[in-house]
Protein backbone atom coordinates (compact mmCIF):
# COMPACT_ATOMS: atom_id res chain seq x y z
CA UNK A 1 0.00 0.00 0.00
CA UNK A 2 2.78 2.47 0.92
CA UNK A 3 4.91 1.34 -2.39
CA UNK A 4 2.18 2.17 -4.48
CA UNK A 5 1.41 5.94 -2.81
CA UNK A 6 5.22 6.22 -3.39
CA UNK A 7 5.04 5.16 -6.78
CA UNK A 8 2.00 7.70 -7.17
CA UNK A 9 3.70 10.08 -6.01
CA UNK A 10 6.75 9.75 -7.59
CA UNK A 11 4.67 9.70 -10.96
CA UNK A 12 2.54 12.83 -10.09
CA UNK A 13 6.08 14.47 -9.33
CA UNK A 14 7.63 13.83 -12.78
CA UNK A 15 4.35 14.35 -14.51
CA UNK A 16 2.70 17.98 -12.75
CA UNK A 17 5.55 20.34 -14.73
CA UNK A 18 5.46 18.88 -18.06
CA UNK A 19 1.30 18.90 -17.53
CA UNK A 20 1.12 22.24 -16.32
CA UNK A 21 3.23 24.09 -19.25
CA UNK A 22 0.77 21.78 -21.60
CA UNK A 23 -1.88 23.90 -20.11
CA UNK A 24 -0.25 26.82 -19.95
CA UNK A 25 0.53 26.78 -23.96
CA UNK A 26 -3.62 26.03 -24.35
CA UNK A 27 -4.73 28.95 -22.77
CA UNK A 28 -1.91 31.31 -23.45
CA UNK A 29 -2.23 30.15 -27.38
CA UNK A 30 -5.99 30.05 -27.47
CA UNK A 31 -6.60 33.90 -28.44
CA UNK A 32 -3.34 34.04 -30.46
CA UNK A 33 -3.73 36.06 -33.59
CA UNK A 34 -0.20 35.59 -34.25
CA UNK A 35 0.51 34.04 -37.28
CA UNK A 36 2.89 31.87 -36.70
CA UNK A 37 2.19 30.85 -33.28
CA UNK A 38 -1.15 29.47 -33.68
CA UNK A 39 -3.86 27.95 -30.71
CA UNK A 40 -2.72 25.02 -29.54
CA UNK A 41 -6.34 23.78 -30.05
CA UNK A 42 -5.56 24.14 -34.02
CA UNK A 43 -2.25 22.87 -34.00
CA UNK A 44 -3.86 19.57 -32.56
CA UNK A 45 -6.78 19.40 -34.77
CA UNK A 46 -3.90 19.52 -37.64
CA UNK A 47 -2.37 17.13 -35.69
CA UNK A 48 -4.83 14.73 -35.71
CA UNK A 49 -5.57 15.14 -39.55
CA UNK A 50 -2.02 14.48 -40.62
CA UNK A 51 -0.43 12.10 -38.62
CA UNK A 52 -3.67 10.09 -37.04
CA UNK A 53 -5.70 9.04 -40.16
CA UNK A 54 -4.06 5.57 -41.33
CA UNK A 55 -3.39 6.53 -45.07
CA UNK A 56 -1.99 10.02 -44.65
CA UNK A 57 0.45 8.63 -41.32
CA UNK A 58 1.23 5.77 -43.65
CA UNK A 59 2.15 8.31 -46.85
CA UNK A 60 3.84 11.00 -44.06
CA UNK A 61 5.66 8.75 -42.09
CA UNK A 62 6.72 5.46 -43.99
CA UNK A 63 9.26 6.45 -46.20
CA UNK A 64 10.92 8.37 -42.93
CA UNK A 65 10.57 5.01 -41.10
CA UNK A 66 12.24 3.05 -43.90
CA UNK A 67 15.15 5.69 -43.61
CA UNK A 68 15.73 5.49 -40.08
CA UNK A 69 15.28 1.36 -39.74
CA UNK A 70 17.74 0.87 -42.89
CA UNK A 71 20.25 4.08 -42.22
CA UNK A 72 20.36 2.93 -38.74
CA UNK A 73 20.73 -0.84 -39.06
CA UNK A 74 23.29 0.04 -41.55
CA UNK A 75 25.40 2.59 -39.36
CA UNK A 76 25.01 -0.16 -36.45
CA UNK A 77 26.09 -3.26 -38.30
CA UNK A 78 28.73 -1.11 -40.32
CA UNK A 79 30.19 0.52 -37.24
CA UNK A 80 30.45 -2.47 -34.88
CA UNK A 81 31.96 -4.43 -37.45
CA UNK A 82 34.41 -1.30 -38.74
CA UNK A 83 34.82 -0.59 -34.93
CA UNK A 84 35.81 -4.06 -34.10
CA UNK A 85 38.26 -4.67 -36.51
CA UNK A 86 40.12 -1.20 -35.74
CA UNK A 87 39.77 -2.16 -32.77
CA UNK A 88 41.52 -5.94 -32.39
CA UNK A 89 44.49 -4.78 -35.32
CA UNK A 90 45.77 -2.46 -33.27
CA UNK A 91 48.79 -1.38 -36.58
CA UNK A 92 45.46 -1.21 -38.93
CA UNK A 93 43.96 1.25 -36.74
CA UNK A 94 47.48 3.55 -35.95
CA UNK A 95 47.90 3.17 -39.77
CA UNK A 96 44.81 4.71 -40.78
CA UNK A 97 43.47 7.26 -37.84
CA UNK A 98 44.23 10.34 -39.36
CA UNK A 99 41.83 9.42 -42.48
CA UNK A 100 39.57 7.99 -39.54
CA UNK A 101 39.56 11.11 -37.87
CA UNK A 102 38.92 13.34 -41.05
CA UNK A 103 36.00 11.33 -42.02
CA UNK A 104 34.46 11.94 -38.70
CA UNK A 105 35.23 15.63 -38.81
CA UNK A 106 32.71 16.03 -41.33
CA UNK A 107 29.40 16.49 -40.34
CA UNK A 108 27.42 14.09 -41.93
CA UNK A 109 24.79 17.15 -43.44
CA UNK A 110 27.59 18.80 -45.19
CA UNK A 111 27.81 15.89 -47.46
CA UNK A 112 23.76 16.01 -48.49
CA UNK A 113 25.25 17.46 -51.95
CA UNK A 114 27.98 14.88 -52.54
CA UNK A 115 25.30 12.04 -51.74
CA UNK A 116 23.24 13.35 -54.16
CA UNK A 117 25.36 13.69 -56.83
CA UNK A 118 26.63 9.72 -56.10
CA UNK A 119 23.42 8.65 -55.40
CA UNK A 120 20.52 10.58 -56.79
CA UNK A 121 17.75 12.28 -54.91
CA UNK A 122 15.91 8.96 -54.22
CA UNK A 123 15.04 6.89 -50.94
CA UNK A 124 18.78 5.31 -51.43
CA UNK A 125 20.61 8.45 -51.14
CA UNK A 126 18.66 9.15 -47.82
CA UNK A 127 19.72 6.06 -46.34
CA UNK A 128 23.28 5.89 -47.22
CA UNK A 129 23.57 9.32 -46.02
CA UNK A 130 21.74 8.25 -42.68
CA UNK A 131 23.90 4.86 -42.62
CA UNK A 132 27.57 7.34 -42.90
CA UNK A 133 26.54 9.67 -40.99
CA UNK A 134 25.25 8.07 -37.81
CA UNK A 135 28.48 5.33 -38.04
CA UNK A 136 30.87 7.17 -36.77
CA UNK A 137 29.70 7.39 -33.07
CA UNK A 138 29.16 3.80 -33.05
CA UNK A 139 32.08 3.25 -34.46
CA UNK A 140 34.24 5.27 -32.23
CA UNK A 141 32.95 4.10 -29.28
CA UNK A 142 32.85 0.10 -30.49
CA UNK A 143 36.63 0.67 -31.09
CA UNK A 144 37.53 2.12 -27.45
CA UNK A 145 35.10 -0.52 -26.00
CA UNK A 146 37.21 -3.26 -28.08
CA UNK A 147 40.08 -2.06 -27.03
CA UNK A 148 39.14 -1.77 -23.44
CA UNK A 149 38.70 -5.30 -22.99
CA UNK A 150 39.68 -6.81 -19.88
CA UNK A 151 42.88 -8.90 -20.86
CA UNK A 152 43.14 -11.50 -18.05
CA UNK A 153 39.42 -12.34 -19.94
CA UNK A 154 41.31 -13.09 -23.07
CA UNK A 155 44.09 -14.63 -21.69
CA UNK A 156 41.61 -16.78 -19.70
CA UNK A 157 39.98 -17.65 -22.97
CA UNK A 158 42.88 -18.40 -24.74
CA UNK A 159 44.42 -20.87 -22.33
CA UNK A 160 40.68 -22.60 -22.07
CA UNK A 161 41.15 -22.70 -26.26
CA UNK A 162 37.92 -21.00 -26.47
CA UNK A 163 36.77 -20.94 -30.33
CA UNK A 164 37.42 -17.48 -32.09
CA UNK A 165 34.12 -17.02 -33.16
CA UNK A 166 33.05 -17.37 -29.62
CA UNK A 167 35.94 -15.14 -28.31
CA UNK A 168 34.74 -12.30 -30.43
CA UNK A 169 30.92 -12.50 -29.98
CA UNK A 170 31.06 -13.73 -26.41
CA UNK A 171 33.96 -12.12 -24.70
CA UNK A 172 35.21 -9.06 -26.95
CA UNK A 173 31.33 -7.58 -28.31
CA UNK A 174 29.89 -8.60 -25.05
CA UNK A 175 32.06 -6.79 -22.68
CA UNK A 176 32.31 -3.70 -25.30
CA UNK A 177 29.00 -3.66 -24.99
CA UNK A 178 27.72 -0.83 -22.61
CA UNK A 179 30.38 1.34 -24.50
CA UNK A 180 28.46 0.32 -27.60
CA UNK A 181 25.07 1.28 -26.64
CA UNK A 182 26.79 4.83 -25.53
CA UNK A 183 27.63 5.39 -28.93
CA UNK A 184 24.42 3.94 -30.20
CA UNK A 185 22.68 6.34 -28.47
CA UNK A 186 24.32 9.29 -29.93
CA UNK A 187 24.10 8.02 -33.07
CA UNK A 188 20.06 7.67 -33.12
CA UNK A 189 19.97 10.98 -31.92
CA UNK A 190 22.10 11.58 -35.77
CA UNK A 191 20.11 9.52 -37.44
CA UNK A 192 16.87 11.84 -36.92
CA UNK A 193 18.95 14.87 -37.62
CA UNK A 194 20.25 13.89 -40.99
CA UNK A 195 16.98 12.04 -42.01
CA UNK A 196 14.94 15.12 -41.31
CA UNK A 197 17.55 16.86 -43.31
CA UNK A 198 17.89 14.37 -46.35
CA UNK A 199 14.14 14.56 -46.88
CA UNK A 200 13.90 18.09 -47.68
CA UNK A 201 15.28 17.23 -51.35
CA UNK A 202 13.86 15.39 -54.13
CA UNK A 203 11.63 13.58 -51.25
CA UNK A 204 7.91 12.87 -52.13
CA UNK A 205 7.35 12.00 -48.72
CA UNK A 206 8.30 11.59 -45.40
CA UNK A 207 8.21 14.18 -42.03
CA UNK A 208 11.23 16.53 -43.38
CA UNK A 209 9.43 16.89 -46.84
CA UNK A 210 6.08 17.69 -44.41
CA UNK A 211 7.45 20.08 -42.53
CA UNK A 212 9.68 22.08 -45.29
CA UNK A 213 6.15 21.38 -47.95
CA UNK A 214 3.94 23.06 -44.80
CA UNK A 215 6.36 25.64 -44.37
CA UNK A 216 6.63 27.23 -47.87
CA UNK A 217 3.44 26.78 -48.45
CA UNK A 218 2.64 28.74 -45.03
CA UNK A 219 0.34 25.93 -43.55
CA UNK A 220 1.49 27.00 -40.30
CA UNK A 221 -0.80 24.61 -37.93
CA UNK A 222 0.85 21.59 -40.06
CA UNK A 223 3.97 22.90 -39.60
CA UNK A 224 3.57 22.75 -35.95
CA UNK A 225 1.47 19.54 -36.40
CA UNK A 226 4.99 17.87 -37.82
CA UNK A 227 7.21 19.37 -35.19
CA UNK A 228 5.24 17.37 -32.45
CA UNK A 229 5.23 14.85 -34.47
CA UNK A 230 8.97 14.65 -34.53
CA UNK A 231 9.00 15.21 -30.84
CA UNK A 232 6.57 12.41 -29.94
CA UNK A 233 8.40 10.11 -32.87
CA UNK A 234 12.35 11.04 -31.14
CA UNK A 235 10.93 9.92 -27.85
CA UNK A 236 9.16 6.86 -28.96
CA UNK A 237 12.22 5.75 -30.63
CA UNK A 238 14.44 6.14 -27.33
CA UNK A 239 12.21 4.42 -25.49
CA UNK A 240 12.96 1.64 -27.66
CA UNK A 241 16.12 1.84 -27.72
CA UNK A 242 16.17 1.37 -23.81
CA UNK A 243 14.29 -1.31 -23.83
CA UNK A 244 16.33 -2.88 -26.12
CA UNK A 245 19.42 -1.64 -24.25
CA UNK A 246 18.07 -2.91 -21.11
CA UNK A 247 17.72 -6.87 -22.73
CA UNK A 248 20.97 -6.78 -24.30
CA UNK A 249 22.95 -5.39 -21.42
CA UNK A 250 20.95 -7.49 -18.65
CA UNK A 251 24.16 -8.57 -17.57
CA UNK A 252 25.61 -6.36 -16.79
CA UNK A 253 22.90 -4.52 -14.99
CA UNK A 254 23.09 -7.77 -12.95
CA UNK A 255 26.62 -7.89 -12.62
CA UNK A 256 26.63 -3.88 -11.33
CA UNK A 257 24.15 -5.26 -8.85
CA UNK A 258 25.71 -7.70 -7.54
CA UNK A 259 28.94 -5.84 -7.28
CA UNK A 260 26.82 -2.99 -4.75
CA UNK A 261 25.65 -5.66 -2.78
CA UNK A 262 29.37 -7.27 -2.16
CA UNK A 263 30.57 -3.63 -1.37
CA UNK B 1 47.69 -8.60 -29.45
CA UNK B 2 46.58 -9.44 -25.79
CA UNK B 3 49.61 -9.34 -24.06
CA UNK B 4 50.44 -5.92 -24.32
CA UNK B 5 47.02 -4.52 -23.98
CA UNK B 6 46.93 -3.28 -20.56
CA UNK B 7 50.12 -0.70 -20.81
CA UNK B 8 48.58 -0.17 -24.09
CA UNK B 9 45.15 0.93 -22.90
CA UNK B 10 46.23 2.64 -19.75
CA UNK B 11 48.98 5.10 -22.16
CA UNK B 12 46.32 5.41 -25.06
CA UNK B 13 45.59 9.00 -24.51
CA UNK B 14 49.67 9.43 -23.55
CA UNK B 15 50.78 7.30 -26.45
CA UNK B 16 51.75 10.36 -28.38
CA UNK B 17 54.40 11.60 -25.98
CA UNK B 18 55.26 8.56 -24.43
CA UNK B 19 56.28 6.69 -27.62
CA UNK B 20 59.81 6.77 -28.11
CA UNK B 21 61.21 9.24 -31.23
CA UNK B 22 62.32 6.84 -33.83
CA UNK B 23 59.13 4.39 -33.48
CA UNK B 24 57.16 7.76 -33.79
CA UNK B 25 58.72 9.05 -36.60
CA UNK B 26 58.17 5.67 -38.34
CA UNK B 27 54.38 5.64 -37.37
CA UNK B 28 54.23 9.17 -38.86
CA UNK B 29 55.25 7.84 -42.09
CA UNK B 30 52.97 5.16 -42.38
CA UNK B 31 50.49 7.15 -41.57
CA UNK B 32 51.18 9.73 -44.88
CA UNK B 33 51.56 6.82 -46.86
CA UNK B 34 47.92 5.95 -45.69
CA UNK B 35 46.76 9.40 -46.52
CA UNK B 36 48.78 9.26 -49.65
CA UNK B 37 46.91 5.97 -50.69
CA UNK B 38 43.85 7.19 -49.68
CA UNK B 39 44.76 10.33 -52.09
CA UNK B 40 45.18 8.43 -55.03
CA UNK B 41 42.50 6.07 -54.64
CA UNK B 42 40.26 9.02 -54.43
CA UNK B 43 42.04 9.91 -58.20
CA UNK B 44 41.39 6.74 -59.50
CA UNK B 45 37.87 7.03 -58.40
CA UNK B 46 37.41 9.91 -60.21
CA UNK B 47 38.89 8.79 -63.29
CA UNK B 48 35.54 6.07 -63.47
CA UNK B 49 33.16 9.66 -62.96
CA UNK B 50 33.16 12.48 -65.70
CA UNK B 51 34.80 15.50 -64.33
CA UNK B 52 32.30 17.14 -63.00
CA UNK B 53 30.87 15.00 -60.85
CA UNK B 54 34.16 13.38 -59.04
CA UNK B 55 37.22 15.83 -59.68
CA UNK B 56 39.75 14.63 -58.73
CA UNK B 57 41.85 15.81 -55.16
CA UNK B 58 44.45 17.84 -56.66
CA UNK B 59 41.74 19.79 -58.76
CA UNK B 60 39.76 20.28 -55.41
CA UNK B 61 42.90 21.34 -53.46
CA UNK B 62 44.05 23.75 -55.90
CA UNK B 63 40.22 25.23 -55.71
CA UNK B 64 40.43 25.65 -52.03
CA UNK B 65 43.65 27.34 -52.75
CA UNK B 66 42.25 29.93 -54.97
CA UNK B 67 38.99 29.97 -52.51
CA UNK B 68 41.21 30.97 -49.50
CA UNK B 69 42.24 34.06 -51.21
CA UNK B 70 38.91 35.53 -51.17
CA UNK B 71 37.72 37.40 -48.86
CA UNK B 72 33.99 35.75 -49.56
CA UNK B 73 35.39 32.52 -47.96
CA UNK B 74 37.10 33.68 -44.73
CA UNK B 75 33.65 35.62 -44.23
CA UNK B 76 31.92 32.53 -44.58
CA UNK B 77 34.20 30.63 -42.41
CA UNK B 78 34.64 33.33 -40.10
CA UNK B 79 30.47 33.50 -39.44
CA UNK B 80 30.01 29.55 -39.34
CA UNK B 81 33.32 29.37 -36.49
CA UNK B 82 31.42 32.75 -34.59
CA UNK B 83 28.13 31.43 -34.53
CA UNK B 84 29.08 27.85 -33.31
CA UNK B 85 31.40 29.54 -30.64
CA UNK B 86 28.45 31.71 -29.29
CA UNK B 87 26.00 28.84 -29.29
CA UNK B 88 28.47 26.86 -27.73
CA UNK B 89 29.10 29.84 -24.68
CA UNK B 90 25.94 30.03 -24.65
CA UNK B 91 25.21 26.17 -23.89
CA UNK B 92 27.80 26.64 -21.12
CA UNK B 93 26.70 29.73 -19.46
CA UNK B 94 23.16 28.40 -19.27
CA UNK B 95 23.44 25.10 -19.32
CA UNK B 96 26.09 24.24 -16.42
CA UNK B 97 24.41 26.72 -13.98
CA UNK B 98 20.56 25.93 -14.26
CA UNK B 99 21.82 21.97 -14.59
CA UNK B 100 23.65 22.08 -10.98
CA UNK B 101 21.05 24.37 -9.55
CA UNK B 102 18.55 22.09 -10.71
CA UNK B 103 20.62 18.96 -10.03
CA UNK B 104 20.98 19.97 -6.48
CA UNK B 105 17.67 19.57 -5.24
CA UNK B 106 15.77 16.22 -5.34
CA UNK B 107 11.94 17.78 -6.54
CA UNK B 108 13.20 19.80 -9.13
CA UNK B 109 15.09 17.12 -10.63
CA UNK B 110 12.41 14.63 -10.76
CA UNK B 111 9.64 17.71 -11.50
CA UNK B 112 11.87 17.98 -14.49
CA UNK B 113 13.29 14.54 -15.31
CA UNK B 114 10.39 13.77 -18.18
CA UNK B 115 10.09 17.01 -19.47
CA UNK B 116 13.97 17.39 -20.27
CA UNK B 117 13.59 13.74 -21.72
CA UNK B 118 11.07 14.74 -23.97
CA UNK B 119 12.54 18.08 -25.14
CA UNK B 120 16.03 16.45 -25.19
CA UNK B 121 14.50 13.54 -28.04
CA UNK B 122 13.16 16.11 -30.26
CA UNK B 123 15.34 16.53 -33.37
CA UNK B 124 16.13 19.99 -32.98
CA UNK B 125 16.21 20.46 -36.77
CA UNK B 126 12.14 20.01 -36.34
CA UNK B 127 12.38 23.80 -35.39
CA UNK B 128 14.39 24.92 -38.36
CA UNK B 129 11.23 26.11 -40.94
CA UNK B 130 9.43 27.68 -37.34
CA UNK B 131 12.25 29.99 -37.20
CA UNK B 132 13.40 30.71 -40.24
CA UNK B 133 9.98 32.04 -40.68
CA UNK B 134 10.04 34.23 -37.49
CA UNK B 135 13.83 34.92 -37.43
CA UNK B 136 14.81 34.64 -41.20
CA UNK B 137 17.69 33.28 -42.86
CA UNK B 138 19.80 35.10 -40.38
CA UNK B 139 22.77 34.59 -38.33
CA UNK B 140 20.72 34.66 -35.36
CA UNK B 141 18.53 31.68 -36.81
CA UNK B 142 21.48 29.53 -36.93
CA UNK B 143 22.39 30.45 -33.34
CA UNK B 144 19.07 29.55 -32.05
CA UNK B 145 19.10 26.25 -33.60
CA UNK B 146 22.29 24.80 -32.60
CA UNK B 147 21.58 26.53 -28.81
CA UNK B 148 18.26 24.47 -29.00
CA UNK B 149 20.22 21.37 -30.11
CA UNK B 150 23.15 21.71 -27.98
CA UNK B 151 21.97 22.69 -24.74
CA UNK B 152 20.45 19.10 -23.41
CA UNK B 153 23.77 17.22 -23.07
CA UNK B 154 25.15 20.11 -21.23
CA UNK B 155 21.99 20.80 -18.99
CA UNK B 156 21.54 17.04 -18.29
CA UNK B 157 25.09 16.12 -17.76
CA UNK B 158 25.46 18.91 -15.34
CA UNK B 159 22.00 17.49 -13.53
CA UNK B 160 23.68 14.21 -12.91
CA UNK B 161 27.06 16.52 -12.04
CA UNK B 162 25.07 18.29 -9.12
CA UNK B 163 23.90 14.90 -7.59
CA UNK B 164 26.69 13.04 -7.84
CA UNK B 165 28.21 14.54 -4.50
CA UNK B 166 28.80 10.54 -2.97
CA UNK B 167 27.06 10.52 0.33
CA UNK B 168 30.27 9.45 2.22
CA UNK B 169 32.12 12.60 1.09
CA UNK B 170 29.52 14.61 2.39
CA UNK B 171 29.06 13.49 5.83
CA UNK B 172 33.14 13.18 5.45
CA UNK B 173 33.42 16.38 4.95
CA UNK B 174 30.65 17.17 7.69
CA UNK B 175 32.38 15.48 10.82
CA UNK B 176 36.34 16.92 9.85
CA UNK B 177 34.10 20.44 9.88
CA UNK B 178 35.69 21.19 6.09
CA UNK B 179 34.72 24.61 5.44
CA UNK B 180 32.33 24.60 2.32
CA UNK B 181 34.25 27.00 -0.27
CA UNK B 182 36.83 24.32 0.19
CA UNK B 183 35.05 21.23 -0.09
CA UNK B 184 33.67 23.47 -3.35
CA UNK B 185 36.57 23.88 -4.68
CA UNK B 186 38.50 21.03 -3.82
CA UNK B 187 36.07 17.79 -3.91
CA UNK B 188 32.64 19.33 -5.45
CA UNK B 189 34.13 20.76 -8.80
CA UNK B 190 36.54 17.89 -9.62
CA UNK B 191 33.59 15.33 -9.01
CA UNK B 192 31.50 17.27 -10.90
CA UNK B 193 33.86 17.91 -14.27
CA UNK B 194 34.27 14.73 -15.94
CA UNK B 195 30.20 14.82 -16.01
CA UNK B 196 30.01 18.44 -17.41
CA UNK B 197 32.51 16.95 -19.88
CA UNK B 198 30.41 14.45 -21.28
CA UNK B 199 28.23 16.44 -22.17
CA UNK B 200 30.50 19.55 -23.64
CA UNK B 201 31.50 16.71 -25.65
CA UNK B 202 28.17 15.57 -26.86
CA UNK B 203 27.25 19.29 -27.34
CA UNK B 204 30.30 20.21 -29.32
CA UNK B 205 29.30 17.93 -32.27
CA UNK B 206 25.51 18.46 -31.58
CA UNK B 207 26.44 22.42 -32.33
CA UNK B 208 28.60 22.10 -35.42
CA UNK B 209 26.34 19.67 -36.87
CA UNK B 210 23.76 21.89 -36.68
CA UNK B 211 25.56 25.18 -37.08
CA UNK B 212 26.24 23.87 -40.72
CA UNK B 213 22.86 21.97 -41.18
CA UNK B 214 21.37 25.54 -40.54
CA UNK B 215 22.96 26.88 -43.09
CA UNK B 216 22.77 24.60 -45.36
CA UNK B 217 19.07 24.34 -45.16
CA UNK B 218 18.14 27.47 -44.18
CA UNK B 219 20.08 29.30 -46.66
CA UNK B 220 21.78 31.53 -44.08
CA UNK B 221 25.44 32.77 -44.31
CA UNK B 222 28.48 30.56 -43.91
CA UNK B 223 30.22 27.32 -44.93
CA UNK B 224 27.17 25.43 -45.01
CA UNK B 225 25.13 27.55 -47.62
CA UNK B 226 28.38 27.67 -49.51
CA UNK B 227 28.21 24.05 -49.91
CA UNK B 228 24.29 24.16 -50.67
CA UNK B 229 25.22 27.55 -53.19
CA UNK B 230 28.16 25.41 -54.91
CA UNK B 231 25.88 22.74 -55.38
CA UNK B 232 22.79 25.12 -56.75
CA UNK B 233 25.14 26.01 -59.18
CA UNK B 234 26.46 22.58 -60.34
CA UNK B 235 29.90 23.48 -59.09
CA UNK B 236 31.16 20.42 -57.55
CA UNK B 237 34.84 21.33 -57.11
CA UNK B 238 33.60 24.24 -55.30
CA UNK B 239 31.55 21.87 -53.39
CA UNK B 240 34.16 19.37 -51.90
CA UNK B 241 36.26 22.24 -51.30
CA UNK B 242 34.07 23.77 -48.95
CA UNK B 243 33.28 19.75 -47.39
CA UNK B 244 36.97 20.15 -46.67
CA UNK B 245 36.73 23.51 -44.92
CA UNK B 246 33.68 21.99 -42.84
CA UNK B 247 36.10 19.07 -42.17
CA UNK B 248 39.03 20.98 -41.11
CA UNK B 249 36.20 22.92 -38.72
CA UNK B 250 35.48 19.74 -37.06
CA UNK B 251 39.07 18.30 -36.70
CA UNK B 252 39.67 21.83 -35.13
CA UNK B 253 37.22 21.46 -32.97
CA UNK B 254 37.84 17.65 -31.90
CA UNK B 255 41.44 18.38 -31.38
CA UNK B 256 40.67 21.62 -28.82
CA UNK B 257 38.41 19.56 -26.84
CA UNK B 258 40.89 16.68 -26.82
CA UNK B 259 43.09 19.09 -25.30
CA UNK B 260 40.58 20.66 -22.85
CA UNK B 261 39.80 17.64 -21.64
CA UNK B 262 43.70 16.31 -20.99
CA UNK B 263 44.42 19.74 -19.67
CA UNK B 264 41.22 19.63 -16.92
CA UNK B 265 41.03 16.00 -16.61
CA UNK B 266 44.84 15.02 -15.91
CA UNK B 267 43.94 12.67 -12.82
CA UNK B 268 41.32 11.02 -13.76
CA UNK B 269 41.58 7.68 -14.33
CA UNK B 270 38.27 7.21 -16.50
CA UNK B 271 39.37 9.83 -19.25
CA UNK B 272 39.12 7.28 -21.52
CA UNK B 273 36.00 5.01 -20.64
CA UNK B 274 33.34 7.72 -21.59
CA UNK B 275 31.12 8.25 -24.74
CA UNK B 276 32.77 9.23 -27.74
CA UNK B 277 30.55 11.10 -30.44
Amino acid sequence: MSRLRTWVSLVALELWLPLLLVVIWWFASENSTSVYFPPLRVILQSFAENWLVPERALANLGPSLQVIGLGYGVALLGGIAIGTLLGLVRPFERAVRPIVEALRAIPGVALLPLFIVLFGIDQPMRILLVAYGAAWPVLLNTLDGVRAVEPTLLDMARIFRVGRARRLFQIILRSAGPQIFAGARISLAITLIIMVVSETVGASGGVGYFLMTAKSEFRISSMWSAIVALGILGYLLNILFRIAERYVLRWHRLQQARLEKAS
Amino acid sequence: MTAPAVEETTASIAARSVTPKPARLRWILIQVAAVVLAGVVWSLASLAFPSSTLPPPTAVFARLGELALTPGFWSAVGITIATFAIALVICIVVGVPVGLAIGASTVATQSTRLLFDFLRTIPPIAILPLLLLVLGAEMEMVLVLAVGGAIWPILIQSIYAARQGEALLVEMAKSYRIPKAWFIRHIFVPGAIPFVMTGLRLGTTICLLLTISGELLGSAPGVGYEIANAQAFYDNTRMYAYVIVSAVLGLIVNGGFWALQRRLLRWHPSVRGEARS
